[in-house]
């Protein structure tokens, strides 16, 4: 069943194309590695998919939900978005419990520390966001979009720029997050980490889909079956452009 | 320019001074016809908001009345070389003297204002109409000291408090958030 | 939904600063200014109602100033700080995040006015005019402040930048406030004489002219002051309409 279905979306920033005429879809459940090089169009996909963009011509349906409405998609998804910015004045827990209210949580204070625990931040929790690590920010960042208890998550690369161990951390709780039944829409340049974590993988350039399957399907696409996916990614965005 | 002013108008009022008084001399022979005492001239001094009386008086010396004669005050700044506008001190304009009989003394009162610190002369001046030349008293000098009220219309406690209490609220406010918030 | 931007807004404002430091900084105006004013009517070279009609324009113009600069980097901030997309990522409407901040700018100008209170009691003390003169600074300066906020919003949502916000909204104020402050000698054309009965900055001082020294305290006295300023509301009030219709179909996220 598709958590997620968008049909040919279009989006363009003046003479540029960013997205054209791309279709997605995905299964309750799936783990879907979303790839492309800079400026393929991932994040104005991502937007346009999270009500953060309207696009020119196309439809989008989230969680059987039409995208005209916004606040109930807001309540089903989870998103980090690419920019994170955060109220560097505020605490984790501040920081959390504000947004809890947002969505309307009941025991903003119970859900909050227990995602704190989950992101591994609560011996923080009373510290200034300003004075975070990045790492500690990312994970903020994903307690965030757990904080409504989301049936998807869109993650615009959550580990870029976090050093092994944190790219670790943030692998390890989205697998978990996966097993316990949450979509994942997962975009990242590290393809190593997405081959690792994602049972599918879309990829895109120039704004139009030119991917899409397991690693073996895409194997098969380029007729090479022992290849990595990093070869695959090389091989089809150099034929695309 | 302003100096200049200054002694213009000092001139002015040092010069129809003497230049009354030789009138006089000269209108009336051997004494004078009226002469203009101000009597309150050692208790002029005061402090910025005070409100004064100026006494003084005018004697008619000859042996018959003289009629309209208006009285006015004329003051100088001594430090800064100007004259005075004595509007803003509230200075009552001239007093008319309908008729001051031979040898009568009538008394002349100004209420003043003292607006502005510093020191001042002060003559006062009389329009005889029968008379072409003004006359003047002699020149009185006095000092009028700085306010040193420190707190008019009881606003120094809200001048003062308001900023303070602003303050230990705010310094209250960061121990607060400083104890909630760990490093 | 805009109870919990309004307290966010209050809560980041008092732990940044930002206002009280705004707070401290119109007090020691109100200080200065009432200590002044109060010597020169002890010299008698100012009246108590020409007193309290420049405390008043003071304290207007002082809390104009204060929310304006203020309300430039409440909304724009979200924008520039790269927080606005997560805010917007929850189920929360432009509308509702932008009637937070304006709440929030008013709460700012009303504790303006409460800091200015015990200034008002002490310089119009011994006069009959305190009840009116808190009232009617209450009242034109509350319409004024929402009125300003509210455009300021628009502008904000428009820009999206607190620099150019701040810049635009200044000259709106100024606009407004220069000519305000013209003797009306030098307002004889006809395009400066309506440009004076629909000025929201000139109603408010010929309002508090008219209750203050005229002493025409009741509210139907002052209507034809108060209609400018509600008209200017009701405009700002359309323009953020406008603003949040195209903020909407531009998207949260500004196109790249």
């Amino acid at each position: 069943m598709n958590i997620l279905s968008a049909k040919n979306l279009n989006k363009s920033y003046g003479s540029i194309q960013a997205v054209e005429n791309l279709t997605l879809e995905i299964v309750q459940g799936e783990f879907l590695g979303f790839l492309g090089p800079n400026g393929a169009g991932k994040t104005t996909t991502i937007r346009m998919l999270t009500g953060m963009l309207p696009p020119d011509s196309g439809e989008i349906t989230i969680a059987g939900l039409s995208s005209d409405r916004k606040t109930d998609i807001a309540r089903s998804i989870g998103v980090v978005p690419e920019s994170r910015g955060f109220y560097d004045w505020m605490t984790a827990e501040e920081y959390l419990i504000f947004f809890a209210r947002l969505y309307d949580i009941a025991d903003c204070k119970k859900t909050t520390n227990n995602l704190l625990d989950q992101v591994r931040l609560s011996d923080r929790k009373n510290s200034k966001i300003g004075t975070y690590s990045r790492g500690m920010k990312q994970r903020l960042a994903l307690a965030r979009a757990l904080i409504n208890n989301p049936k998807i998550l869109f993650l615009d690369e959550p580990t870029l720029g976090l050093d092994p161990q944190g790219q670790e951390d943030i692998q390890k709780f989205l697998q978990n997050l996966n097993r316990q039944g949450v979509t994942i829409l997962f975009s990242s340049h590290l393809l190593p980490e997405v081959s690792a974590l994602c049972s599918r993988i879309v990829i895109i350039n120039h704004g139009r889909l030119i991917a899409s399957g397991t690693i073996s399907e895409l194997q098969q696409q380029v007729h090479r079956q022992e290849s990595s996916l990093k070869d695959i990614f090389f091989l089809l965005t150099k034929n695309n452009d | 320019m302003n100096n200049i002013k200054g002694i213009v108008a000092i001139i002015l009022l040092f010069g129809g001074f003497f230049f009354a008084q030789a009138a006089f001399a000269k209108n009336v022979s051997g004494s004078d016809s009226l002469d203009i005492t101000i009597l309150s001239a050692r208790n002029l001094n005061g402090i910025a908001g005070d409100y004064i009386t100026i006494v003084g008086q005018i004697t008619n010396h000859t042996k018959k009345p003289i009629s309209d004669i208006t009285t006015y005050l004329s003051m100088v700044d001594t430090e800064n070389k100007l004259p005075v506008d004595l509007e803003d001190w509230s200075a009552e304009k001239g007093l008319y003297i309908g008729s001051i009989d031979a040898e009568q003394t009538l008394p002349l009162k100004w209420k003043i204002h003292f607006v502005k610190a510093g020191t001042y002369t002060l003559a006062v001046i009389a329009n005889i109409a029968e008379q072409e030349k003004p006359i003047a008293s002699s020149l009185t000098r006095f000092e009028v000291k700085p306010k040193k009220n420190l707190n008019p219309g009881q606003v120094l406690p809200v001048a003062l408090g308001m900023p303070m209490l602003l303050l230990a609220f705010m310094a209250i406010l960061q121990y607060r958030r400083s104890v909630k918030v760990s490093a | 939904m805009i109870k919990f931007i309004w307290l966010k807004e209050v809560r980041e404002e008092l732990y940044t600063w930002k206002s009280t430091v705004w707070l401290l900084v119109a007090s020691l105006l109100f200080s200065f200014t009432s200590y002044l004013l109060l010597t020169n009517k002890e010299l008698s070279l100012l009246d108590q109602t020409e007193l309290l009609w420049l405390l008043s324009k003071i304290i207007i113009g002082v809390g104009l100033l204060i929310v304006t600069i203020d309300a430039s980097s409440t909304l724009a901030g979200e924008f520039e700080k790269d927080t606005a997309e997560s805010l917007f990522l929850a189920p929360i409407t432009p509308y509702e995040v932008v009637w937070g901040k304006i709440f929030y700018v008013v709460t700012l100008w009303l504790f303006v006015f409460l800091v200015s209170a015990p200034y008002i009691l002490v310089t119009s003390a011994s006069t009959h005019l305190t009840g009116a003169f808190l009232s009617y600074a209450l009242l034109l300066g509350t319409l004024a402040v929402f009125g300003f906020s509210m455009l300021i919003s628009a502008i904000s949502l428009l820009f999206r930048s607190s620099k150019n916000t701040l810049s635009t909204a200044l000259i709106i104020l100024l606009a407004l406030a220069v000519p305000a402050l013209f003797s009306s000698t030098l307002k004889t054309n006809s395009v400066a004489e309506l440009f004076g009965k629909i000025n929201p900055i000139e109603a408010i001082f010929a309002s508090l002219d008219n209750v203050l020294v005229d002493y025409h305290m009741r509210l139907p006295q002052n209507m034809q002051y108060l209609i400018p300023l509600l008209v200017f509301c009701a405009v700002a009030f359309a323009v953020l309409m406008i603003s949040i219709r195209q903020f909407k179909r531009r998207g949260i996220v500004k196109d790249e």
